[in-house]
């Protein structure tokens, strides 16, 4: 059995639908940026969008983008991974609720306010009738998705399957979590910058230049646990953990954060290349679909011909940690 | 590979534990009334809370839960202990253990007792972290020791009936050796609120599979099921309740919060865990339906089954006019009483059930005391956007 990534495509604080990234980042100096929109009339129509969240627009976007860039017109599944869910609608009918009360709330923003909107938006915008579902466990909701889609491959249940990892962070919940110091406050201090992510890739079996070698969710994991869960995960794969060749580092610029991977790589990697995608992406409960992408776009392109199975490694309070392994075919 | 139940825990509107659960379904009394823990201007709505309120359920607990806490979590470490005590985990603990729960509503019951001051002061700040549904799970789960996956999955109504499978999933391909899935929900402002809007929430004691029904009533509760391999568990010594014998999710695709005409994604979901348990339309004795009591799912949910069963209609129950609905709870709670049915033999009614609804072959259980023989239980779980899972629990033979 092989996994294997067909296409990808992304919505986020740098330029949308591209890899422009690449050459031309976007700059950010500021702890709270917006996604960059797309022109999301070529795929939603106007009445439709203009009930949407953000969040729903862009996951279609970044859907049907990456289906088209695939042989997959349908996937047998649809798996989704969101760490705070509709959270705009959830704030609209919270802050109408709590602040004009129970007796005029309208049932639009409560419909498009639960998790799983997003997988059944999806699927009901290509029709398709396959496995769906949606985790939402902080740092690792995307991480728990690709690890269900894994298993569907392993279990024959799926041939190719869209797994997305969707995050929105309006002004209201940047402004709950910044009182948890959450985001920089200054530089060189804790936090992180915020970003937004919308990922979507296409897996299926069809052998492709990038294999998802295998996914790994763990927590609260012992420096021995961590070791046993990595070296099973490569064994599987029938490689050890020397073959990997690259770390892509979940690295936020929050310094305390920052240590846990100082922690890892210096005990597993410590003469591997290392790579980061925060710095350009942000931070987000599901920026490690992000950190997915990069990797998986890195693999492909010409400029690291030697790199041949890579890592990207995540964790979110030193509590949820997540591997994802992925290897150049 | 055989997927056996080694432990069960529940707690709803029916009580508390195995034994309370099935005396409750067996007296056929009801547990719908005015709503009693938190103040909201629809307090005349019926639904099915959980007796105790959070400080009982903290003392339940030992007393040592310190806040921040979310009655979502309170709910859920009752349950939890209960399973993880039948399934003598403590006492044989396997080298790896899976916790996946179920949830959507997560911490909101404190969000919205807290909004203004997240807003306007400092004062609850710790409630900012316990919002969202992974939190809810870890807390819920942490004081168990040692888990090598944990993770929350939120599809609505049928969360926990996704838990139950993608816990079979990581068994199936050796992740873990053993998985604890369900799911959690307690009743909040917000969701009470919107069904409200959406006009699903019967006035009355609500009526599943009745012609006359008018919507659903809230519930609230939290069930896990153990599950491991059948040479797990006769290796560490514990007899298997049942097995989980199939599973299949599907989506209906047709609308974020109405279901089909025909009900496409409930006949798929059905239709895919008979294929998954190698059985036929005519071996299932009982189905457990979704059966919400809203004038869209009953239908639908009912033309999928007449469809699918022709000719070997099972009986069939919602037993969401004894629990409410349970919503991201629902699929586990009902799971657990699934599991009840076959290991007693019995087939819980559908209560205030009277009238047959009109296009619909069959009509819902209402003797309880039926001399039958329960093998092979069917239970559904149908969450928003057409988010459809079925699950099949087989009585247990050994080999």
């Amino acid at each position: 059995m092989g996994v294997f990534i067909q296409s990808s495509a992304q919505i986020s604080i740098q330029e949308p639908l591209c890899n422009n990234y690449v050459t031309k980042p976007v700059l950010h100096d500021e702890p709270y940026v917006r996604a960059i929109e797309c022109d999301y009339k070529a795929f939603i129509d106007p009445i439709s969008a203009r009930r949407m969240g953000k969040i729903l627009k862009r996951a279609i976007a970044v859907s049907v983008t990456a289906l088209k860039a695939s042989n997959v017109t349908m996937p047998d599944a649809v798996i989704t991974g969101t760490g705070l869910g509709c959270i705009e609608n959830t704030e609209k009918f919270l802050s109408a609720m709590t602040m004009e009360g129970e007796e005029f709330l309208q049932p639009a923003f409560f419909i498009n306010s639960t998790h799983n909107t997003i997988s059944s938006q999806v699927a009901i915008y290509l029709k398709c009738h396959g496995y769906n579902n949606t985790y939402s466990h902080r740092g690792i909701s995307f991480e728990s998705a690709l690890m269900d889609a894994f298993m569907q491959f392993e279990t024959g249940s799926a041939a190719s399957a869209l797994v997305g990892g969707d995050d929105e962070m309006t002004p209201g919940y940047f402004a709950l979590l910044d009182k948890l110091n959450y985001w920089k406050k200054s530089a060189g201090g804790p936090g992180a910058m915020a970003g937004e992510t919308a990922v979507a890739f296409v897996l299926s079996n069809e052998v492709s230049p990038v294999e998802l070698s295998g996914v790994e969710i763990l927590f609260k994991p012992t420096a021995d646990e961590m070791n046993r869960r990595l070296t099973a995960m490569c064994e599987r794969r029938g490689i050890s953990i020397g073959d990997i060749d690259a770390i892509f580092v979940g690295r936020s610029g929050d310094v305390d954060g920052d240590r846990i991977y100082d922690a890892f790589c210096g005990k597993f990697f410590p003469d591997r290349e290392q790579f980061t995608w925060k710095k350009l992406f942000g931070e987000s409960f599901t920026s490690p679909a992000m950190g997915m992408y990069v990797a998986d776009e890195l693999l492909r392109s010409d400029r690291k011909p030697l790199l041949k199975h890579v890592l990207v490694y995540n964790h979110f309070q030193n509590k949820d940690h997540s591997l994802i392994l992925l290897s150049k075919c | 590979m055989k997927i056996c139940v080694t432990g069960i825990g529940i707690i709803s509107a029916l009580g508390r534990g195995r034994e309370a659960t099935y005396a409750s379904l067996l007296s056929e009394k009801s547990n719908i009334a005015p709503l009693r823990h938190f103040k909201t201007i629809h307090s005349d709505l019926l639904s099915a809370e959980v007796r105790e309120t959070n400080e009982e359920l903290i003392a339940l607990m030992g007393g040592d839960i310190k806040e921040p806490t979310t009655r979502t979590s309170l709910l859920g470490m009752v349950a939890l202990d209960q399973a993880y005590k039948e399934a003598e985990i403590e006492e044989n603990r396997p080298e790896s253990i899976a916790f996946i729960s179920g949830t959507t509503v997560g911490g909101m019951d404190k969000s919205e007792q807290y909004y203004r001051d997240f807003l306007d002061n400092n004062s609850r700040n710790e409630y900012i972290a316990t919002h969202d549904c992974g939190t809810c799970s870890e807390m819920t789960a942490e004081r168990y020791g040692k888990f090598d996956i944990m993770t929350t999955i939120s599809t609505a109504c049928s969360s926990a009936a996704n838990a139950v499978i993608l816990g079979a999933n990581l068994l199936k391909t050796g992740r873990v050796k053993m998985a604890i899935v369900g799911g959690s929900e307690c009743i909040t402002k917000f969701h009470l609120n919107g069904f409200n809007t959406l006009r699903i929430l019967d006035k009355e004691p609500c009526r599943p599979f009745d012609a006359t029904r008018a919507g659903l009533n809230l519930g609230e509760g939290a069930a896990y099921l153990v599950l491991e391999s059948e040479e797990s568990a006769l290796e560490r010594g514990v007899v298997p309740q049942c097995i989980l014998a199939g599973y299949a999710n599907a989506c209906d695709a047709h609308h974020q919060t109405a279901s089909s005409d025909d009900g496409d994604g409930a006949y798929r979901a059905m239709n895919g865990a008979l294929c998954s348990a190698s059985l036929r339309p005519a071996d299932i004795d009982y189905i457990n339906a979704h059966g919400t009591g809203t004038v869209n799912n009953d239908l639908s949910e009912g033309i999928a089954i007449s469809r699918l069963f022709a000719g070997h209609i099972p009986q069939v129950s919602s037993t969401k006019a004894f629990t409410g609905h349970t919503t991201s709870a629902s699929g586990s709670v009902e799971a657990v009483i699934s599991i009840l049915a076959i290991e007693h033999n019995f087939l819980p009614v559908n209560l205030r059930f009277k009238e047959r609804i009109e296009g619909l072959s069959f009509s819902p259980v209402t003797n309880a005391h039926q001399k039958v023989a329960i093998n092979n239980v069917m239970t559904n779980s149908f969450g928003f956007g057409g988010n459809d899972s079925s699950l099949i629990f087989s009585r247990y033979k050994k080999g």
